[in-house]
């Protein structure tokens, strides 16, 4: 069967002089700079992975190692400038809570946008709406505009309309934690009953307790590469040791990026060497 | 950096996607997309309508507000002797005002989406799409005034030929849309456009002949007729012009001129949506 996931040396490259707020003015400066240093970077470079059917993935890694980089590039958002990406089935991205609201229109009017945003078809979306409005739960507040909301209740109906649909393949962004101690205990139910009928998964958390209790397998990320994969507790080790380092001042040493093609080729010695270290 | 993972990079290089491919592409994303673009447009309807006490009546009261502004400056203050010259400057205000509120909204649709763009995979096409569409909501409003000022005001001006209205206005939405696109993708990397671009539309107006008649222009350059081709280098000279002769003069519009025209305005969105297509998949690390 094929991977539901499959990630070959992908690289994503930020061009520095055409990223932020440009002017001809500023483009002007630039060229004049342009000798000076490379006009980019890699967010991410040579990251290879994959996910089998019926896996999840937890990416893992310290602020700005490019993880949410990498779930855009997954859902589409943006093109690999290097390798190649496949995913198999439908993905559903919970990167979108709120992300595509017209304050003006309101909260029915806005599930209809946000579906035809995520390209849902409109029969689907109308047969999904009692659903998306009871589990947000906004009572009368449903057909008033969503200027009015409450930014709590603003972002459970983006979670609702996020989660309305089933995906194959889910990428979730740290969206756990949404709204009051009720709609939190809710939604993380709702989430983990998405992740078990999601074909794949792939989990960027900071919360080490999801990736070891959900997920199969882990990658670390750290400047744009790879530096640890298996499984997740072993991972998660890496990663905490290296925090701890850092968090105490101290720079850990630099992890050979991992370029081998396939979670199966680098286990959990990888990371143990590593820790070691 | 090992040799393979060299090797690797290069047999999953990705590969561009060519000319007529773009086009098929965009074309079938529109096609399935169509109704995001209904709801965008609905969208902006609502919210122009919203928080107003005239709400809707705004859309006609709009193109008269501004046809007052200019009948009170050219026809009573400069004593023009155009007749009838309300009508005659409203057949330009009307149309004028869908293409700058599309080009204004073309300008904004994409950074002022940096969210949804950043955090949801759509085309992105369907939003400059939105801005040329909802100016043709704003247009068919100022259908509405237009007639009952042919009907209770000039009805001698009033022919068969206003039903040829809807060729023009095609002409000018596939001009609008060529417009549209381009100024949403620079836009992007420049943001200077957004600045630029009420200046260029008013002196854009000013220069076509909006206010005053083609033939003026004719006469002012009547020794140099180098001028006269040049002048017309401009779509909305055509444009205005035509939608003059089926309003104001009720005869046949020039088709010649119209089809090229026309023929520019396809040849320009052509190369519009190639080059948005190309710029695209930068607007999400731009923005």
């Amino acid at each position: 069967m094929a991977d539901a996931i499959d990630v070959r040396t992908l690289g994503v490259r930020y061009n520095l002089r055409l990223t932020r707020k440009n002017t001809v003015r500023e483009s002007f400066k630039n060229l004049a700079r342009r000798r000076e240093g490379p006009g980019h970077f890699w967010a991410l470079r040579d990251v290879s992975f994959r996910v089998p059917p019926g896996e999840s993935l937890a990416v893992i890694g310290p602020n700005g190692a490019g993880k949410s980089t990498l779930l855009q590039v997954l859902a589409g958002i943006l093109l690999p400038d290097e390798g190649a990406i496949e995913v198999n089935g439908r993905i559903s991205s919970l990167l979108t809570l709120g992300a595509g609201f017209d304050a003006e229109l309101s909260g029915r009017d806005n599930i209809l946008l946000a579906g035809a945003f995520m390209g849902i078809p409109h029969a689907d979306m109308v047969a999904r709406m009692p659903g998306i409005i009871d589990f947000a739960d906004l009572g009368q507040f449903i057909d008033a505009p969503i200027k009015t909301y409450s930014s709590g209740m603003n972002a459970r109906l983006g979670f609702s309309i996020a989660t309305a649909v089933e995906p194959d393949v889910l990428l979730l962004d740290e969206v756990l934690g949404t709204g009051d101690a009720t709609f939190r205990a809710k939604s993380q139910a709702r989430v983990v009953e998405l992740m078990k009928a999601a074909r794949a998964i792939v989990l960027v958390t900071h919360d080490m307790s999801w990736a070891r209790e959900f997920c199969n397998h882990a990658i670390l990320l750290e400047g744009g590469n790879v530096v640890a994969a298996g499984e997740p507790d072993d991972v998660v080790l890496v990663h905490e040791e290296r925090s701890e380092i850092r968090r105490a001042g101290g720079q850990p040493d630099r992890l050979p990026p991992i370029v081998d093609r396939g979670l199966e080729a680098v286990g959990s010695a990888r990371g143990g060497a590593a820790a070691a270290s | 950096m090992t040799q393979t993972s060299e090797a690797i990079r290069d047999a999953y290089r990705p590969v561009r996607p060519g000319f007529l491919e773009t086009l098929r592409d965009t074309a079938s994303e529109i096609a399935t997309r169509r109704r995001l673009i209904l709801y965008l447009v609905r969208a902006d309807l609502k919210k122009r309508g919203a928080d107003t006490v005239l709400g809707n009546v705004w859309w006609i009261l709009d193109p008269l507000l501004t046809m007052l502004v200019y009948v009170l400056l050219i026809s009573i203050i400069l004593r023009t002797d155009i007749p009838a010259y309300p009508l005659f400057v409203f057949c330009a205000i009307l149309p004028w005002k869908w293409f700058s509120s599309s080009v204004a909204d073309a300008v904004t649709c994409i950074t002022t989406r940096e969210r949804i763009i950043k955090q949801v995979n759509f085309p992105k096409v369907v939003l400059p799409m939105a801005a040329a569409a909802g100016g043709v909501a704003s247009f068919t409003f100022g259908l509405i005034p237009l007639f009952a000022m042919l009907v209770l005001l000039y009805r001698d001006h009033l022919t068969i030929w206003v039903l040829a209205l809807p060729a023009v206005a095609l002409v000018q939405f596939v001009f609008t849309l060529g417009v549209a696109l381009l100024a949403a993708a620079i836009t992007v990397f420049y943001r200077d456009v957004g600045n630029v671009a009420g200046h260029v539309l008013r002196i854009w107006f000013y220069l076509s002949p909006a206010l005053y008649g083609a033939d003026q222009i004719a006469r002012l350059t009547a020794g140099q007729p180098a001028i006269g081709v040049v002048y017309h280098l401009n779509p909305f000279a055509t444009l205005f012009e035509s939608y003059r002769d089926l309003i104001y003069d009720g005869h046949a519009p020039d088709w010649l001129a119209l089809g090229l025209v026309l023929l520019a305005s396809f040849l320009l969105l052509v190369v519009a949506t190639v080059v948005f297509r190309r710029l695209e998949p930068a607007f999400a690390k731009v923005i």
